[in-house]
């Protein structure tokens, strides 16, 4: 009774004039951003960013969830229609929603994809209702020792699902984590890594690496490898594009494939680092191995959409759980809503639900009402939306660096920091060109600081009795499942190797 | 550049580079009780970790090509750079013109102003990219730019670098047009 009395104060905060614009304003963009293959969900909700330093802290929330909700959805517009994915996410809808289009059912692809985004965006939104507050309690509970092994599982959840050699991942966050040390340090007030240069002194902002690696360094790579042209005009001769739903018939033969892929798109979506991409996939791969139907996916089969885009949905609603309970983002995007919060002075985590509970249940009606637009947007925007892939490259890359130095610099009025982003936007290049992931950098230099006073404060607490965080149950419990994440990537390449060596071998000759 | 070099380069190059931040580390003044650690362990304890790692992956690195001849070693789950075949081919002349304009504009904004600096780099930056459009990408970088400062310096309010001397000048008169007083 209580959440629902304050869900109804959240959509009160939400339905005034203000915040409504600023709610389409972030649909509009969301969906935009994924549209256009040259931008990713995690730099458009990066460049916008810079708008929300004047806003309240309400606005500015709802313009950055509503982006996070409307960007899973855009991408799968082209990847049906073009197959031109927007975002990695929509990726396995080439795979059937391309197949139908080839076939002449395009809007029926697109009607599918719509109600499986409407149904995993609704349904992970009230399990994200449900479980955060109960999270939160939980962690209320937390001591020093169990708040460094939670941040300690969320970085080391990062690294092992960010897709790229362990070894790398684990030195991106390295890199992240001493980014974070540099300048004043706050328990003992000594310099570090400042290099007597003043504008050290202040720390390096996690902004700037966000922006500078992410922005930056995308569109450096995006330079090396030239810019793509309009693909022959994709977004030409529109007319033809619109969306038709399926019966209610089909809608409920499908029931496990909904059910299915939203619970994955769920708990996928609470690990933190996993997000949509992961999400999607892993849906994919659940259908193409329990699916009814699973020896015609890949043809053209409605449920391979539903369950790539149920699941990427709902995993809005599960990365938003562990970045309000507890303060750990689950993906990118919502790294970037915890830098806006933070930005705003706010830290999330258990506390955040005693003094900041209209807030937080602000978020979760913008969660709601950004589904519900979503798909409204969706389908009546799907014309002008798709007339947007006609923008060149080259140019949407310009704009793009303007608006990473705009938002740099304002955050500070400090005109060093514009060279702090030009040279971490080079290591962005460099990241990418020798496969260190990003992702574990970003994370470093945002959740480092929490870790070092985390673990700082429990070495003064514990007269620097280290074992305290392995005796005390849960920390121990958490550090052992981190610790499980990090061994699992190692098992399964030294598996492998024993195998395939095992094959040769046996092979004759 | 000789293969086996290639193929631990990034990683010796943070190999030396932990090394320079160990020794900035030792630097850290530390002045606290007999017994407590100081703040110059956390930085230290990830120093040594990432050291750790480099030279272990570039070990592994010369080990696994060894073991395969001359074929390129790739672990299992490694990275796009690990891999020459799935790196896309560079284009070297548009990445330094590129990285070179970036920095240009950041050492111009001071100077030229935000709107100056900006209507040249977005004029520029598609002509490096590719865009051989003289006339569209200079009308591009004049609306673009005059549409960046209404949004930024009149709606949105954020105080952008004016430039110095006539710059200066031009970008009070424009601001004073737009109605930014």
């Amino acid at each position: 009774m209580e959440i629902l009395s304050l869900l109804a104060t959240g959509f009160a905060q939400l339905f005034t004039p203000v915040n409504l614009m600023v709610l389409a304003a972030g649909l509009v963009l969301g969906m935009l951003v994924a549209v256009l293959p040259g931008l990713t969900l995690v730099m458009g909700v990066v460049l916008a960013l810079p708008f929300t330093y004047k806003m309240g802290v309400a606005p500015a929330l709802i313009l950055l969830t509503a982006m996070y909700v409307s960007g899973t959805y855009g991408g799968a517009i082209t990847a049906i229609l073009f197959r031109i994915p927007g975002e990695p996410m929509d990726v396995p809808l080439i795979w059937d929603g391309y197949e139908m289009a080839k076939r002449g059912e395009a809007a029926l692809a697109l009607g599918w994809s719509l109600v499986a985004a409407l149904v995993g965006g609704l349904v992970s939104a009230v399990v994200m209702v449900l479980l955060a507050k109960p999270v939160a309690g939980i962690a209320l509970a937390f001591s020093t020792p169990e708040f460094f092994a939670i941040v300690f599982f969320g970085l080391a959840s990062v690294v092992t699902l960010s897709g790229s050699s362990l070894a790398n991942a684990l030195i991106s966050l390295c890199l992240g984590l001493l980014i974070a040390t540099v300048g004043v340090d706050e328990v003992y007030g000594a310099d570090r890594f400042t290099f007597g240069q003043p504008f050290l002194q202040d720390g390096i902002e996690f902004l700037l690496v966000m922006v500078g690696a992410y922005g930056i360094g995308e569109v450096l790579t995006r330079m090396s490898t030239g810019f793509a042209a309009p693909e022959g005009g994709a977004g030409q001769g529109t007319g033809r594009f619109r969306t038709a739903f399926p019966s209610l018939a089909q809608i409920f033969a499908l029931k496990a494939t909904f059910a299915r892929s939203t619970a994955t798109g769920i708990v996928v979506g609470v690990v933190p680092g996993a997000g949509a991409t992961v999400s999607a996939f892993v849906a994919y791969g659940l259908e193409s191995q329990y699916g009814k139907n699973r020896a015609a996916l890949g043809s053209g089969a409605p449920e391979g959409i539903v369950a790539a885009k149920s699941a990427a949905t709902a995993s809005v609603g599960g990365a938003l759980v562990p970045l309000l309970a507890m303060g750990i983002p689950g993906s990118g995007a919502t790294a970037i809503i915890l830098a806006a919060f933070l930005l705003h002075g706010i830290q999330p985590g258990p506390q955040v639900f005693v003094a900041n509970a209209e807030l937080v249940y602000t978020v979760f009606a913008t969660v709601f009402a950004a589904v519900i637009g979503m798909c409204i947007l969706g389908y009546f925007a799907i014309r002008p939306l798709c007339k947007v892939l006609d923008a060149p490259e080259a140019i949407v890359s310009a704009f793009v660096v303007v608006f990473c130095f705009v938002g740099a610099f304002a955050a500070r009025n400090n005109l060093s920091d514009l060279n702090v982003i030009a040279a971490f936007g080079v290591l962005g290049f460099l990241f990418e060109r020798y496969g260190f992931p990003i992702a574990p950098l970003v994370l470093g230099t945002i959740l480092g600081p929490l870790a070092e006073t985390n673990f700082m404060t429990t070495m003064v607490s514990f007269d620097n009795d280290w074992t305290v965080f392995f005796t005390r149950p849960i920390s121990g419990g958490i550090l052992a499942f981190a610790a499980a994440g990090l061994a699992w990537p190692l098992a399964k390449a030294v598996w492998k190797r024993v195998h395939d060596s095992r094959r040769a071998h046996a092979r004759p000759g | 550049m000789p293969s086996k070099l290639r193929l631990v380069l990034p990683h010796g190059l943070l190999l030396v580079a932990t090394l320079f931040l160990y020794w900035a580390a030792t630097r850290i003044q530390v002045n606290v009780g007999a017994g407590r650690i100081g703040p110059d362990a956390w930085p230290k304890a990830i120093i040594v970790f990432m050291g750790l790692l480099c030279a272990w992956e570039m070990a592994r690195r010369l080990v696994m090509r060894r073991r395969d001849g001359a074929a390129p070693a790739i672990a299992p789950g490694a990275g796009a750079g690990d891999d020459p075949q799935s790196t896309p081919a560079m284009h070297a002349g548009k990445l330094v013109a590129g990285a070179g304009l970036v920095f240009a504009y950041v050492i111009a904004v001071p100077w030229l102003g935000f709107f100056v600096a900006t209507v040249v780099f977005l004029a520029a930056f598609p002509w490096c990219g590719g865009m051989r459009r003289p006339v569209l990408t200079t009308a591009l970088g004049l609306a673009g730019g005059l549409a960046l400062v209404i949004v930024f310096m009149r709606v949105a309010y954020i105080s952008l670098p004016l430039g110095e001397g006539p710059f200066r000048a031009l970008s009070l008169a424009l601001l004073s047009a737009i109605g930014v007083s």
